[in-house]
């Protein structure tokens, strides 16, 4: 026996509330979307009463919520599901009678099916008839509007018809249609487990002010949050902190986690952390943490690879950083998209667990030192780059550098004359002059070896005819 | 850089404290560092001049303290300060043991230190400092043609000492300081 619960088309759409009064009378619960639950009834009977005690009371229940609903209790799922979309109230089916009660129904209920609503069937699954002219679509409307051109009206006239036939002119779309008209499943009830939420909340006796006290009041609350977790092999990817200030306003910090963890140590390190860079402005009455959990996840190490920090260190580490240093500055770097060598930009660092070394690990336990084995290769072209990029005067003669004068900004290892006894360039780049946002670039570059030794990256600017250090070349 | 390349195609992780804020991505990507694997904290952006000594005083502190926080997280295979640019009066105004300090961070983690300086840093007892020479070099015949091929750098142990610990002589705590001589 299923019930199906329909939210009342004049009743708003409240999130969670009919899967709620569904899973407060049955475990087996098969949520479909916000506004329809089915649900298994079998045993109720013992527990609440009769079917219609039990659609009677779960009205209640909706209603208590604010809702209004449509109840059907029928034998067959889909029985249940196709008289509490078409029939206002409660409708109560009793065992066997499925048929019967839904051959008034209009041939338009079928399109509420929820398999055939969503999921849909390919072209191998329909007719022969249908499989040239719409190829790829679902076939529900049109197997309808065959079906009403046969002369069919009600559920009643499809299911008079010998099924066989009906597979063999509208294939298995049409099969199904004819199952539903007679009330019968095709797939059993799929229940779904109820999504637990992970949150701890403690109210204090009295209202806290500063890290230090609160930090004893988190310990407690993520050692809580923390066993939860743990029993249900679950990782926190988010903390949401909500405190409940005295001036009765609530502040609430939202962390991400670069990946999935449950120590409680490092939960209340975290939330420390941003607490100390974003201080609650009053005392605290009340303490909230809340983990966005994913499932938990073996993973396998290597002995021959680079041991790299666990995510709880990790984690700490980039909140420590952060804090040190701001949100900004800490990070991977990534090369930009574009031409112009002067634009840097970083993400957040975030380890992946495999890399290309784990599949290639090395043949032999001995590993040269990694900076003699490095050091073997092409000579090196690294920019030690500037930001932002210092003026410094260069004498030209002939079109190319000859004396270059840095200032003590610019290098205050150089701060003095320095004579060009190489000279590279110049390359021209330049770029963003379709725009007039000021991000327009126009530079002839030059590599310049002094005679101090340091190679240097010069820049003239086309449109100023001044120069800039780029870099140095490391 | 080399380093960096190496021990990132290895699968380990780097950590570069970019005091003076030079590191440039493109380039280090283009010197074969997986910059996936590369965690770089990055100074502020500050002018080195005398007048603003106690703005650079703070950005060498930070890149200090922050070199200190990754070497005690453990997993890093490699943590790399860079003051190669940051002028010797900021670092002669540090106390003597800093440097000690971050060496006894090190022993028995299997996290090597680096830093990279104008000049030799960190004269620890146990610790190494190379000197690396470079030299350009470059390529094509014609002033037209003429492209830098790049550095060619010869590097030189300028102090390795060794301690012995009972019977067995090992290297420790594992902190070099590369002094860039150009």
């Amino acid at each position: 026996m299923f019930v199906c619960l329909v939210r009342d088309s004049l009743s708003p759409s409240r999130p969670g509330v009919l899967e709620a009064v569904a899973r407060a009378c049955s475990p087996r619960v098969e949520p479909h979307g916000q506004d329809v639950v089915v649900c298994d009834a079998r045993g109720l009977t013992r527990v609440i009463g009769m079917p219609a005690v039990i659609a009677e009371e779960m009205r209640r229940m909706a209603w208590e919520r604010e809702v209004g609903v449509r109840v059907a209790i029928a034998e067959s799922k889909t029985a249940a599901w196709l008289l509490a979309h078409a029939r206002p109230g409660t409708t109560i089916v009793p065992a066997g009678e499925e048929a019967r009660r839904l051959e008034r129904l209009p041939l338009s209920a079928l399109r509420s099916l929820p398999e055939l609503r969503t999921a849909g069937l390919r072209t191998a699954d329909c007719g022969p008839a249908f499989a040239k002219a719409t190829a790829g679509k679902l076939r529900t409307d049109d197997t309808l509007a065959i079906f009403e051109r046969w002369g069919l009206a009600t559920l009643g006239d499809l299911a008079r018809l010998p099924r066989a036939d009906v597979l063999t002119r509208t294939g298995r779309v049409g099969q199904r249609l004819h199952q539903a008209a007679c009330g019968e499943d095709d797939a059993p009830l799929v229940p779904t487990d109820e999504t637990p939420r992970f949150v701890e909340r403690m109210e204090l006796e009295w209202p806290v002010e500063g890290l230090e006290p609160l930090s004893f009041v988190l310990a407690r609350v993520c050692d809580g949050l923390s066993a939860s977790l743990a029993r249900a092999d679950r990782g926190a990817v988010t903390i949401t902190t909500r405190l409940q200030l005295v001036t009765k306003t609530t502040h609430e910090r939202t962390l991400t986690l670069p990946s999935p963890m449950r120590d409680s140590k490092t939960l209340r390190t975290l939330i420390l952390l941003d607490l100390e860079s974003h201080p609650a402005p009053a005392g605290i009455d009340v303490v909230e943490v809340e983990c966005g959990v994913t499932p938990g996840r073996i993973v396998q190490g290597s002995l021959l690879a680079f041991t790299v920090p666990t995510p709880e260190n990790l984690s700490t580490l980039l909140a420590r950083l952060s804090a040190l240093v701001g949100d900004t500055s800490v990070g991977a770097p990534v090369v930009v998209d574009t031409h112009n060598p002067r634009i840097s930009s970083m993400k957040p660092f975030a380890l992946s667990t495999q890399h290309a070394a784990l599949r290639t690990a090395p043949s032999t336990g001995h590993r040269a030192p990694a900076f003699a084995k490095a050091s073997a290769g092409k000579p090196s072209t690294t920019i030690r780059r500037f930001r932002p990029a210092p003026p410094v005067r260069v004498r030209v003669e002939k079109g190319r550098p000859v004396k270059v004068s840095l200032n003590e900004r610019a290098a205050y290892r150089d701060s003095r004359v320095a004579t060009v006894t190489t000279a590279a360039g110049p390359w021209r780049t330049s770029g963003h002059w379709w725009s007039s946002d000021g991000h327009t670039w126009d530079r002839d570059e030059w590599d310049v070896a002094l005679d101090t030794g340091v190679v240097y990256r010069l820049a003239r600017n086309r449109q100023t005819d001044h120069w800039e250090v780029e870099g140095e070349v490391d | 850089m080399a380093t960096m390349a190496a021990v990132t195609r290895q699968g380990g992780v780097v950590a570069w404290v970019d005091v003076a804020d030079r590191f440039d991505p493109a380039s280090a990507s283009a010197a074969g560092v997986d910059l996936d694997r590369v965690l770089w904290v990055r100074g502020p952006n500050v002018s080195w001049s005398p007048s603003q000594r106690t703005v650079g005083d703070l950005a060498v502190q930070r890149g200090l303290r922050a070199f200190d926080l990754i070497a005690r997280a453990g997993g890093i295979a490699v943590v790399a300060m860079d003051v190669a640019d940051v002028p010797v009066r900021h670092l002669q105004s540090l106390p003597a043991a800093t440097w000690f300090r971050l060496g006894h961070v090190l022993e028995g983690r299997d996290t090597v230190g680096l830093l990279v300086g104008a000049q030799p840093l960190g004269r620890s007892a146990g610790g190494v400092s190379l000197t690396l020479r470079a030299r350009s070099e470059w390529a094509g015949r014609s002033l037209q043609s003429r492209r830098l091929a790049g550095l060619a750098v010869t590097p030189e142990a300028s102090q390795r000492i060794r301690r012995v610990r009972g019977h067995r002589k090992e290297e420790a705590p594992c902190l070099f300081a590369l002094s860039a001589t150009l």
